[in-house]
């Protein structure tokens, strides 16, 4: 489980990070989403060790960023554009990550030969870092990421410059490794956080902004019930007989030619707003050709949080 | 401690593997053996000289080229491509970088050096050569060597490119030559200062075929103190 409090990063005056907190559960997969320069690398670089925080404090399974070396062993971390040793071919790469970690000759051949399928790196196994595509660099950075089973993994963006098909197995991948194992991401992706990740956070400025599953994140963008309603027939009395119930209710017409659109908002999310209007609408005899209760894309939700939308 | 010098080793064996997959160390290596080859038979057949001693004077001079080429890219290129960062995520300490590194840059100097034995294997065909001043030439040149190295290694943790590395290195390297190129022209106080200091003058000093312990332990302290100034810069770097 990965716990961070209270977590900032300085540079000279400036804040890259500040006062982050929040918490991975074991067996979840935390998206970290933020437009560039928002500090999710540095809040990742801080979390494994890369970078000491200005101050705050965090902690992976209990052991915290003081006890560095013992919390490297914890970690794979598959850092920003999946940095290789170019120069020398897939596997003295993974055997050299191994050796790295401690493991053993006998459990490193072993591992090499797991992360080689889960990976896909037969046909390139021998072949130098510097003559693979980037997204063959990408899954041998993957691979040694995941070389020595590592508790908690931490991936900044880790699909960049693969093809759609191994996005899919990449992804796939991440989704098995997120049921055993503590997973933080950060994505410039929105499809593939919300496709990934069990929860995700928003971070804009170094400052937390929003966090929760997808649908938590939805509400908290809209901040409240919001409706979409298409009436057969101009619907008189309906929307004095809903404000009876509801008088902060707000209605905003839309163009369904040749019917009749409405938009309702209600400002509380839990507001049975769809149960009172259909009770309205019943009342008044009141033909519904449609109704759907709204909610915000995750791309509107970054937009309003991130400040691209205002 | 030993998981730490394993990882030392583990270090110094991809060093290895990169020096030999790479076109730049086998450039180095022809360069050395036709620069010292050149300085060998210069001697031997044009001067008509059947020794080693002028071919261990210019040493120095081929090491203050070729030592700056071997080490320049060593920590340059992991800063710049990245890999330092995945090096220092990984469970291992600076001190085992920084040991890893010189050590596989030893071997690679070592193994150049092993390969010029040759030198004084035809000297010994052609007359009687003292083995026990050629053996201290050797352990000179090694210590010199090791000197050098520690000090490119300095110079390539200062940047993250290798070219500036090479020119740091060198600049440091060729400041030495000539403060002992200049030692006559300083007082005799700064003068006798000066060669306790210097690693070249220690390196002369043990041509003569004398093990003296204050010739080892300065070779060895110049060493230790750039390795050290090496292990601090890339704590720094990581820290600031």
């Amino acid at each position: 489980m990965i716990q961070v409090k209270q977590l900032s990063r300085k540079y000279g005056e400036q804040f890259a990070v500040e006062n982050l907190s929040f918490h991975v559960r074991k067996g979840e997969v935390m998206g970290l989403l933020g437009p560039n320069g928002a500090g999710k690398s540095t809040t990742m670089k801080m979390l494994t060790c890369f970078l000491p925080p200005s101050s705050g404090e965090a902690s992976i399974d209990g052991v915290s960023l003081q006890d560095s070396l013992t919390l490297r062993r914890k970690l794979g971390y598959l850092p920003e554009n999946a940095p290789s040793y170019s120069d020398i071919d897939v596997y003295s790469h993974l055997k050299f990550v191994g050796a790295m970690h401690g493991l053993a000759d006998a459990t490193l051949v072993d591992r090499i030969e797991e992360m080689n399928q889960a990976c896909g790196l037969t046909h390139v196994m021998y072949r130098r870092i510097d003559e693979l595509s980037k997204g063959f660099r990408q899954r041998v950075g993957l691979a040694a990421s995941m070389l020595h089973d590592p508790d908690c993994l931490i991936f900044d963006e880790p699909t960049t410059g693969l093809d759609p098909n191994q996005i899919v197995e990449i992804r796939q991948l991440i989704r098995r490794l997120g049921k055993k194992k503590t997973v933080l991401l950060s994505s410039h992706l929105l499809a593939e956080v919300e496709a990934v990740c069990d929860r995700m956070m928003i971070i804009d400025h170094g400052e937390l902004q929003v966090i929760g599953t997808a649908e938590e994140l939805s509400r908290q963008a809209h901040g409240g019930a919001l409706i979409h309603v298409t009436f057969k027939m101009l619907p008189e009395r309906v929307f004095d007989l809903l404000k009876e119930k509801a008088p902060e209710v707000e209605v905003t017409e839309r163009a369904v030619e040749p019917y009749h659109g409405y938009v309702i908002h209600h400002a509380d999310p839990e507001f049975p707003l769809a149960e009172e209007l259909f009770h309205a609408a019943v009342a008044c005899e009141a033909v519904i050709l449609e109704m759907r209760s709204e909610q915000a894309s995750l791309e509107d939700v970054f937009r309003k949080l991130t400040g691209a939308g205002q | 401690m030993s998981g730490g010098l394993n990882r030392a080793l583990a270090i110094c064996r991809k060093e290895w593997r990169v020096a030999l997959d790479t076109p730049l160390g086998y450039v180095v290596a022809i360069a050395f053996f036709l620069a010292s080859g050149f300085f060998f038979a210069n001697n031997l057949f044009l001067i008509g000289q059947a020794d080693m001693r002028e071919y261990f004077s210019v040493m120095p001079l081929l090491l203050m080229f070729f030592i700056p080429a071997m080490s320049m890219r060593s920590i340059a290129d992991e800063q710049r491509s990245g890999t330092f960062e995945l090096m220092v995520t990984m469970p291992v300490r600076t001190t085992d970088i920084v040991v890893g590194k010189f050590l596989a840059l030893m071997l690679q100097i070592s193994v150049l050096m092993m390969m010029t034995l040759f030198y004084p294997f035809i000297l010994s065909l052609l007359g009687n050569i003292d083995a026990g001043q050629v053996a201290a030439a050797y352990l000179a040149i090694l210590l010199l060597a090791a000197c050098y190295i520690s000090i490119c290694l300095y110079a390539s943790s200062l940047t993250d490119h290798a070219i500036i590395a090479y020119v740091v290195g060198f600049g440091i390297l060729l400041g030495l030559f000539l403060v002992m190129q200049t030692l006559p022209t300083f007082s005799p106080a700064v003068q006798n200062l000066l060669t306790y200091l210097m690693p070249l003058s220690h390196y002369q000093s043990m041509l003569r075929g004398v093990i003296a312990l204050g010739d080892l332990c300065s070779l060895l302290a110049v060493t230790v103190l750039f390795l050290s100034l090496a292990w601090f810069q890339l704590e720094r770097r990581r820290w600031r």
